[in-house]
């Protein structure tokens, strides 16, 4: 018995240590598996772990008026954050009075961020003033666990809105992210104005920065001593040709109306002022989304998003004559001294009005006393010679029909016919005299924006040439070259230098006899201009005025448009002086064409004095249909 | 200075070594770097570890003065009061961390479960060896020997223990065999362990594992009835396992037991920890990233890591060099006790020392096999090396009472 239990125990014994030798193989083997054979995928595994890059934002671009303003800067947002696993929960009363709130709705915070993570740090106090977060700082050695972030928002010095100009910041949508490199989610990019056309230069390159991190996502340090980590760099700083302090005065002008204006230095086009009106407050699209206030501009009937400035679309009225007599003696319909008698009211086919006192009127006076029967005249023969397409050709290089490419988006072409618009407008050949007529006094299917009238008003003062109206004059960086832009001015080669005078002589007559003797001149400064009435089957007219000034060296041309004000003597021309006044004299003189301009209401009524001078330019029964 | 001379110093040796590696491994988990994001108490598991360690020799040296019978004369009664103890637990014990386990005693908290182990050794082994006609060879005498295991496993179960019942489960065949089962039901016993395991990881396996078993138990046993039943119990195993993960479980525990097979579909949830071991033992690589530079250990990715996970620790940061001596300091320890069984004349001896290693060897295995993601994880200690009062104390007793029963193993030959 016992003989064959100890063979029977050596075989059991041999296969216990069979068994468990063959355990120890498999766990050896796997051993061998993770460690030697696998490291590879094991130790990135690892690293991955613990490093997380992080990025580091670069500051955005300023943004600089003409004479070194900062109109733009970047301004701090300070969050207080909590990491509540470390936070003791004695230094409640403590935070409550740092932060100027109750121990409760401070609790309450805490508990959110407990629920979020017990861990990682959140947000405890968002977008915190500076004294509450100099307060934090000051006990921070008493407040384990609380600590603080920094980010930037946009901050509007100045008292200058310029929301159109400037443009708003808003999350990267999925296609930006397809269109822009180094885009992180959640990061802001322009979506308007300046923002947006130059997002590439403003935005920088944001750096890298390398950690170490634990299980929780709690930062530990940096990893290898930093020596990966790349810094970021900053924007370009946009130097702009605008005039702060005329910007200024702009937007005040034009408080309370709708309309848009741009003053620009007819030399070189660069833009001193553009407002549309109205606006909005772009301080309140600067931090976190004002949700509410986003959607109530949005619905806003007055649509103060649309850049009316560089967008809107109107006939352009009576400020089209001076450019209709340049066209009129190149196309040698006329010449300086041709005069024509107006009876009251140009006959072909029907009877187009005008209100302008009968009589001779040669190029000249047909412009400072705005004659309409002359430059009917002048069309009638325009389309019946078949120069439909060249008039409209010339008119194009004055800017109007064309896009100038400013820097600005939301740019309108607006709308100067010829033979292949009306074609696809009416049909081919379905459209004849009657739909062209108006067209000599900017009335029908013209319509243009106050940037194109601003640049057609700068050829004539600037003596034929087109202008390229641009916001930005360089771009500066701390470590990067400056970079110009090169705007270039082209003599309108059709011009002659002749026929100018008597043009340029019309508009300075405008302003000292003429429709805008009232409200546009300025006495010692020789300016020169045209007032317009653009018919609106909509509504009230819309007012427009043309002007620059001084008349014998232009500094500044401008366009104005007030939309449903009447008269543009009356309602653009008060601006457009006001701006002039201060852009050359740098002060207002005149209080009260100040105090007038700020109380102005559109009047139904024209006043006497006025109704004499000022032609309601072609008081038409609506054939035109296209005016908007 | 017989009892120095004859004590298998060997045996002394590798423990003093398991130990060793352990205190370093806890401190290095708990005072290294990783201790800025640990609360005070586990901060002071060293210190609490080292009092156990040194405790320990006092307990091994001590228990060598005990005469080898009183093991056998005392087993029953102390299989007595560890049962009474346990029932008591499960009334009045002490929950910590979701298991009834504990018995709080002044300001230290004590396991029972781990002295159920010594006392089910001692008792099972006294039993199969008390009388000559008493061996498992018996069948009766093999489900009467079932009830020594049985009762644990029960206390164990209602203490919310199943981890730990996983160990008396599993010794059973271990002692059993040595007794004398027949080799056949002995594989039949382990068969649903092994069939269940492949079923969970593939079908076709499970079926492939069942049948090999059969056919060996039928060259083994030649019995047609126990053919028949291990066949029966292979395919009962296939279905439950399928059954249970399919049907009764909730999707997160199918995902708990599935994970250490595919960790990569919830790396969030239940894969995590098991991803985070593998991690860190893989990473360690051939030498490892030195003592308390590990990341995965002090960046705090490792779950437990001075308890179950600590093999991790022993991986990430001693490599391959580190980890694969460990692994041959326990086949040492397992071989030495197998051999030092083989050389005991009295029976009971033997027992008792093939069941020490047994227990051993499971938790060994369970808890390598949990931390290198080949097995669901089963939360077990590493015998000697996770942090623990009760289980290291335990462990050591066992070894103490191997130690005991070799060094007076003529003494004992006699009363046979």
């Amino acid at each position: 018995m016992s003989s064959v239990q100890n063979r029977d125990k050596k075989t059991s014994l041999r296969i216990l240590q069979a068994v468990i030798l063959l355990t120890w193989l498999v766990m050896l083997g796997r051993l061998i598996q993770l460690q030697i054979i696998d490291y590879d995928t094991y130790a990135p595994l690892s690293m991955q772990n613990f490093i997380r890059q992080e990025v580091v934002n670069p500051a955005r671009g300023l943004i600089y008026d003409r004479n070194g303003t900062i109109m733009v800067e970047n301004e701090p947002i300070y969050s207080i954050t909590i990491n509540p696993a470390s936070f003791d929960m004695s230094k409640v009363p403590l935070l409550a009075e740092l932060t100027h709130s109750d121990e409760e709705s401070v609790m309450e915070r805490i508990t959110r961020a407990q629920q979020y993570s017990w861990f990682r740090t959140s947000r405890l106090f968002t977008e915190v003033s500076f004294e509450v977060f100099s307060n934090i700082q000051e006990n921070i050695w008493q407040l384990p666990g609380i600590g603080h972030q920094i980010e930037s928002k946009r901050h509007y010095s100045h008292d200058l809105l310029a929301p159109h100009t400037f443009g708003y910041l808003r999350e990267a949508t999925r296609e930006d992210h397809e269109r822009f490199e180094h885009l992180r989610l959640g990061d802001r990019i322009g979506k308007s104005g300046l923002e947006m056309v130059y997002e590439n230069y403003l935005r920088g390159q944001p750096g890298t920065e390398y950690v170490r991190v634990n299980a929780y996502g709690q930062t530990i340090g940096h990893f290898e001593e930093s020596s990966l980590d790349v810094s970021p760099v900053r924007g370009y700083d946009l130097i702009t040709t605008l005039d702060a302090d005329l910007q200024k005065l702009a937007e005040i002008l034009m408080e309370g109306k709708k309309g848009g204006l741009v003053a620009m230095d007819p030399n070189n086009g660069e833009i001193l002022s553009i407002v549309s009106s109205p606006q909005y407050d772009i301080s309140r699209l600067a931090g976190r989304l004002d949700a509410d206030y986003w959607r109530s501009i949005n619905i806003d009937q007055d649509t103060p998003l649309f850049n009316r400035a560089i967008s809107s679309r109107q006939p352009p009225g009576s400020t089209f004559k001076p450019f209709m007599g340049l066209i009129g003696m190149h196309l040698d319909l006329i010449t300086e001294d041709t005069e024509i008698y107006s009876s009251g009211a140009y006959i072909r086919g029907r009877a187009y009005g005008d209100t302008a006192d009968p009589g001779n009127y040669d190029l000249r006076k047909a412009i400072s006393h705005s004659s309409n029967y002359f430059f009917f005249w002048m069309m009638d023969r325009i389309a019946t010679n078949g120069h439909l397409n060249t008039w409209s050709r010339l008119m194009k290089d004055f800017g109007m029909g064309v896009r100038n490419s400013i820097d600005l988006p939301f740019e309108t072409a607006g709308i100067m016919p010829d033979s292949t618009y009306m074609n696809n407008t009416f049909g081919t050949r379905r459209w004849g005299i009657g739909d062209l007529m108006s067209l000599g006094i900017g009335q029908g299917m013209v319509s243009v924006s106050p940037l194109q009238m601003a640049v057609a008003t700068s050829s004539i003062a600037n003596g034929g040439y087109r202008v390229q109206p641009h916001l930005v004059r360089r771009m500066v960086h701390p470590e990067l070259d400056t970079r110009y832009s090169n705007p270039e001015s082209t003599r309108i080669d059709w011009i002659r230098e002749d026929h100018l005078r008597v043009v340029q002589h019309g508009m300075r007559e405008v302003v000292t006899e003429g429709s805008g003797r009232w409200y546009a001149d300025l006495g010692d400064i020789p300016v020169a201009g045209k007032t317009g009435t653009s018919q609106n089957p909509h509504g009230n007219n819309h007012g427009w005025f043309i002007a620059y000034a001084p008349f014998d060296d232009p500094q500044i041309a401008i366009a104005v448009l007030i939309e449903n004000a009447g008269f543009g003597s009356v309602s653009a021309a008060p601006v457009a002086s006001l701006l002039i006044e201060q852009y050359l004299r740098d002060s207002i003189e005149r209080q009260h064409v100040f105090d007038y301009v700020l109380n102005f209401s559109p009047r139904e009524e024209v006043p006497d004095e006025i109704e004499e001078q000022e032609s309601l330019d072609g008081i038409l029964p609506d054939e035109t249909g296209g005016v908007q | 200075m017989t009892v120095f001379r004859e004590l298998n110093w060997g045996l002394v040796l590798i423990w003093g070594a398991l130990a060793a590696f352990g205190l370093t491994a806890i401190y290095s988990a708990t005072q290294g770097p990783v201790s800025e994001f640990l609360p005070e108490h586990i901060q002071q598991n060293f210190l609490r570890q080292a009092t156990w360690v040194s405790l320990a020799i006092v307990i091994i040296a001590a228990i060598q003065f005990i005469t080898p019978r009183r093991f056998q004369e005392v087993s029953y009664l102390f299989y007595g009061f560890a049962t009474l103890l346990m029932i008591y637990t499960v009334f009045f014990g002490v929950e910590i961390s979701g298991s009834q386990s504990w018995i709080q005693l002044g300001p230290i908290n004590i396991q029972v479960a781990e002295l159920m182990k010594i006392a089910t050794i001692l008792a099972a082994a006294n039993y199969l060896t008390s009388r000559r006609d008493i061996t498992a060879e018996n069948l009766k005498t093999a489900l009467a020997a079932l009830l020594f295991f049985i009762v644990p496993v029960i206390l164990l179960v209602l203490q919310n223990e199943a981890g730990v019942a996983v160990i008396f489960l599993a010794l059973l065949p271990f002692m059993l065999f040595w007794s004398g089962l027949p080799h056949g039901i002995t594989l039949l016993m382990i068969s649903p362990a092994l069939i269940g395991y492949f079923a969970i990881l593939n079908l076709t396996w499970a079926i492939i594992a069942a049948l090999l078993i059969t056919f060996v138990i039928f060259i083994l046993q030649k019995r047609v009835w126990l053919t028949v039943s291990s066949l029966a119990l292979g395919l009962v195993t296939i279905i439950g396992v399928e059954v249970a993960l399919h049907q009764v479980l909730q999707p997160h525990q199918t995902a708990r037991i599935e994970a250490f097979a595919n960790p990569a579909v919830d790396p969030q949830g239940s894969g995590w920890n098991v991803m985070q071991a593998k991690t860190a033992i893989g990473s360690g690589g051939l030498t490892g990233k030195g003592f308390m530079k590990g990341t995965q250990t002090q960046l705090r990715f490792l779950p437990e890591q001075w308890t179950d996970f600590i093999f991790c620790v022993v991986g990430e940061e001693f490599g391959f060099v580190g980890a694969g001596s460990l692994l041959t300091l326990f086949l040492l320890l397992f071989m030495v006790l197998l051999n030092m069984a083989g050389n005991q004349k009295h029976p009971f001896s033997q027992l008792v020392i093939v069941g020490a290693a047994s227990v051993f060897f499971i938790h060994f295995t369970i808890n390598l096999a949990s931390a290198m993601g080949i097995m669901p994880i089963i939360g077990l200690p590493l015998p000697f090396l996770s942090y623990g009062g009760s289980a290291f104390l335990t462990n050591s007793i066992l070894l103490g009472i191997c130690l005991n029963l070799d060094l007076y193993k003529r003494t004992l030959s006699i009363y046979r």
